[in-house]
């Protein structure tokens, strides 16, 4: 359930907060989140990455769709990766490594605090 | 256990973040390039899909409506002058930002900061022309003079740096993304280098070539072979035209001394063969409804962005409509609701070459006379992406900088060679010129206009609502005696100076001359009775010809004419040329299938260079060789020289083909015309072989490749390539594989005015906009787009609309 709920609640933060923010910002919060959730640590990281990984690929695709724009085909040449395809794709793996290490990232924070106060209590 | 494991993972989401954010090498960083919020993807919006109902731009005296018709073309509707100039800054700086910033940056020698050493040489070479420094000249000159037009040149500026200071990240334009910068502050000063930097696209010379071939081969064969009028002188303004005036031109000083040594300079680069423009205008009793037309075309370099941006400027006293040179203020080609105007490059040689002698090592004092001048020395300080700084010392001497000494493009020689060119000066107002030519509403406004522009020389065509049609070729032209300047000149000697320039009224200019109309094609100014010396090496002797004879043949002219004239591909040349060429072929190699193939294919060509004709790719590829061919040994002197133009080469192989030019010293016996006319077929044949076995089809289009190219040439996939389009260079419609008709425009001035315009490109500076290339298939296929004024209040055909306030 955490997961599910860690999940959703990433892509939610991605695609409002990144609006206004740049991508590091986006990072920080969702390790924010992780503490404020406490998923496990697997799901801490998928979680996160999911989240910003199937955001950014949402996004992609919908700017793609209203737009029709030739420009990711043009960004794709230029790069050297062939179609655009390739750039939806590539901007969907960096969103999920990028999201999955900020997840894992507050899980692991959260493990610690919370074990330093469980020794604090039990000491 | 758990704090190795926070700390790791800390570490890596860390290095993660910091690393997405890197560029590496060419690659820009990844995260805030793919971000879909920030990146690249919102360059994928075009503007209607982005349209704003109002924006802010501040220091405004009453707010200003832009309307935007179908084709993105912004319709600015301000209450002043000054409204209305920081209204197009900001306008302008919204659709073409990146573009404007990256050609001031080029003409700032400033390049490198962006792209790193590959330009660093290029940089060297731009500022030790001096165009920055003559710029921050005309920024003192109009701060001095001008103070007026300053006050609108800074508003615009303003307008561009609100919009700087507003743009989002998302809208950054995409090139900054990739090349990882952001745009500096806009100024006044980056206007005029702009304006420089034309003179620099559109201005050459070849005083270095013409020193050289005059060792190389005497006076007498200089002048035969060169000569600087044509046989059949069709020139700017009509032959008939009277000079009644008292000419100041100097007489040439004796017995001077020209600098001895064959120089193995590197040349500076020339404009590109088909750099060069059209502009005429017919009077009302030529034309079918009896109003004036008038048609402007420059030919330049073919770029996307394109060089021109459209728009049309309207205060409460004026409406203007045309082409702006993003960057530069006002519409430089185009018409107002009472007369039409345009430009072509009035080529001639302005810039020089002067020799000088240092007193010592220190180059702080150069001989001049009897006495010994001071120099000054302006250090230029290259910024270089991911290296040090380069500092270059230029040395200024009153002519102009050493642009040649041993630091650059003179290894091979201990020579200092000064560049004398009137962008140095900065006592010009070209700004104004244009400023004044957007509100004229006569031809007296119109002369008046011109008075303050200096360069680069223009044609200007005109045309009124009241019935009158002008030209004036207009520039700052040096007062020089015969031959002063066709070859590098003693620095030492004081009687080599420039004497002073002609006189405004001097300038070669006409008023409804009787055949009914004005026209230009960048050939030579006047006939030889013109009492001034006007030479140059790069005249057209074609699309002159061409184009007076149709516009002298045709009555009852109409737009539709006109615009078809604008796209007319008949190559003169080959008319000239390919009957003199198949009749010393005399049956050469026509045992082989593929020359029967190919002879038949010139046989019946009609010389019209549509884009399926293939007797346009073979004559183009034959007569290429033949030319190599005649001229091999002359460009084979081991000096930079350049080859007789094609028009004496054709003139030389029709009239005299026995002439002892075509003599080969290498080879064995005598040979003549024919001999080369038989090499270059061979050469065909080779090259033939190898296209059609790599490439197949030789259709004049498939051969020319034109290809519309953004200004990074590394940015390919932002490029238009293999447009299929006529024409060529020596053309009227002079399309050839990277230049060409760079704007079209034909404008009728009745009691509506009917106007129509098309470029090579779109409204909008970004690749990802539905407006970045959509103009290129109509173009492409000599049609236009409707040019009318429209009202503010005009509903029809709006894309949106948005308020400035």
């Amino acid at each position: 359930m955490k997961f599910l709920l860690f999940t959703l609640l990433s892509a939610l933060l991605v695609v409002f907060l990144n609006i206004v923010t740049p991508y590091w910002v986006v990072m920080i919060a969702l390790a924010v989140l992780a503490v404020l959730i406490r998923p496990s640590v697997w799901g801490g990281f998928f979680g996160g990455g999911l989240g910003m990984g199937l955001a950014w690929l949402g996004q992609t695709v919908y700017i793609s769709a209203v737009t029709s724009s030739t420009l990711p085909d043009k960004m794709g040449a230029l790069m050297g990766l062939g179609s655009g395809l390739s750039l939806v794709l590539l901007t969907a793996v960096l969103g999920f490594i990028l999201g999955g290490f900020s997840g894992l990232l507050g899980v692991m924070f959260r493990n610690l605090v919370q074990k330093k106060r469980r020794d604090v209590y039990l000491g | 256990m758990k704090y190795i494991s926070f700390l790791s993972v800390l570490i890596l989401t860390c290095a993660l973040g910091v690393l997405a954010s890197l560029p590496f090498g060419q690659i820009p960083p990844l995260a805030p390039l793919l971000d879909p919020n920030h990146g690249f993807w919102q360059n994928s919006f075009s503007e209607d899909q982005l349209a704003e109902e109002t924006l802010s731009l501040e220091n405004l005296n009453a707010a200003v409506e832009v309307v935007y018709d179908e084709q993105l073309i912004p319709h600015i509707y301000a209450e002043n002058e000054l409204d209305l100039y920081r209204a197009q800054g900001y306008i302008t700086a919204k659709h073409r930002l990146w573009q404007m910033e990256f050609q001031t940056r080029a003409a700032a020698g400033r390049l490198s900061e962006i792209v790193g050493p590959m330009a660093l040489e290029l940089d060297r070479m731009t500022r030790r022309k001096g165009l920055a420094y003559g710029a921050e000249k005309g920024i003192s000159y109009l701060t001095e003079k001008d103070p007026a037009t300053l006050a609108l040149v800074e508003a615009y500026a303003d307008g561009v740096n609100q919009y700087i200071a507003q743009l989002t990240d998302a809208r950054l334009p995409v090139e900054y993304k990739l090349l990882n910068y952001r745009p500096e502050t806009w100024s006044a000063y980056k206007s005029l280098l702009l304006l420089k930097y034309m003179s620099d696209m559109l201005v050459g010379d070849r005083d270095l070539e013409y020193s050289n071939l005059k060792k190389i081969l005497g006076q007498v064969n200089l002048d035969r072979l060169y000569p600087e009028f044509p046989n059949e002188n069709d020139p700017v303004i009509e032959k008939e035209r009277i000079w009644d005036f008292t000419t100041l031109a100097p007489t040439k000083p004796d017995s001077l001394n020209y600098p001895e040594e064959t120089l193995q300079l590197e040349p500076l680069a020339q404009p590109t063969e088909g750099t060069g423009s059209n502009n005429w205008a017919v009077s009302g009793k030529k034309t079918k409804n009896g109003n004036p037309i008038l048609a402007n075309d420059p030919h330049l370099s073919l770029n996307l962005p394109s060089l021109w941006y459209s728009m049309q400027l309207s205060t409460p006293t004026h409406t203007v409509k045309g082409a702006t040179l993003p960057g530069a203020l006002g519409i430089i080609s185009g018409f107002n609701e009472n007369i039409a105007w345009g430009v072509t490059n009035a080529t001639r040689d302005t810039r020089d070459w002067y020799k000088i002698t240092f007193q010592d090592a220190s180059k702080k004092a150069y001989k001049y006379g009897q006495e010994w001048k001071p120099t000054e020395f302006r250090i230029e300080e290259i910024q270089v992406k991911g290296q040090e700084v380069f500092l270059d010392t230029v040395v200024y001497t009153h002519y102009g900088p050493v642009v040649y000494d041993q630091s650059f493009k003179a290894d091979r020689q201990d020579v200092n060679f000064a560049m004398r060119w009137i962008v140095h000066q900065g006592t010009s107002n070209e700004q104004k010129t244009f400023m004044l030519l957007n509100k004229a509403k006569n031809h007296a406004d119109y002369t008046e206009a011109l008075k303050e522009y200096a360069a680069p020389a223009q044609n200007f065509v005109f045309a009124s609502k009241s019935g009158d049609i002008a030209m004036r070729i207009q520039g700052k032209f040096p007062l020089k005696w015969k031959g002063q300047g066709k070859f590098f000149m003693n620095g030492a000697d004081p009687r080599m100076e420039w004497q002073g320039y002609i006189p405004f009224e001097h300038n070669a200019n006409t008023l409804n001359p009787e055949r009914g109309f004005v026209s230009s094609a960048n050939q030579h100014p006047v006939d030889s009775t013109y009492p001034y010396y006007v030479f140059d090496h790069s005249y057209e002797h074609y699309r002159n010809r061409r184009l007076n004879r149709e516009l002298s043949r045709m009555e009852q002219i109409t737009v539709a004419d006109m615009k078809a004239l604008q796209y007319d591909s008949y190559n003169l040349q080959a008319a000239e040329s390919l009957p003199v060429m198949l009749n010393l072929l005399a049956g050469h190699g026509s045992a082989s299938k593929e020359a029967q193939k190919y002879l038949a294919d010139l046989k019946a060509w009609d010389f019209f260079a549509d884009p399926a004709k293939k007797g346009q790719t073979l004559y183009s590829i034959w007569f290429a060789e033949t030319t190599e061919s005649i001229w091999r040994e002359l460009m084979e002197q081991g000096a930079p020289v350049m080859r007789p133009n094609n028009y004496q080469t054709i003139a030389l192989m029709s009239a005299s083909p026995e002439d002892s030019v075509f003599d080969v010293h290498m080879a064995e016996g005598i040979q003549t015309a024919q001999y080369h006319v038989r090499v270059g077929f061979d050469s065909l044949l080779v090259a033939m072989k190898n296209w059609e076995a790599k490439e197949g089809d030789y259709g004049w289009a498939d051969y020319k490749k034109t290809t519309i190219q953004h200004l990074v040439p590394n940015f390919k996939a932002f490029s238009v390539a293999g447009v299929n389009t006529g024409g060529g260079s020596g053309i009227l419609n002079a399309t050839g594989s990277r230049h060409g008709a760079s704007w079209r425009m034909v404008v009728e001035l009745g009691s509506t005015i009917k106007a129509f315009g098309i470029y090579p490109g779109g409204q909008s500076g970004n690749p990802g906009s539905r407006f970045y290339d959509n103009f290129i298939p109509i173009w492409a296929n000599g049609d236009y787009v409707d040019f009318d004024f429209r009202k503010k209040e005009d509903q029809k055909g709006v894309l949106f609309k948005t308020t400035l306030k």
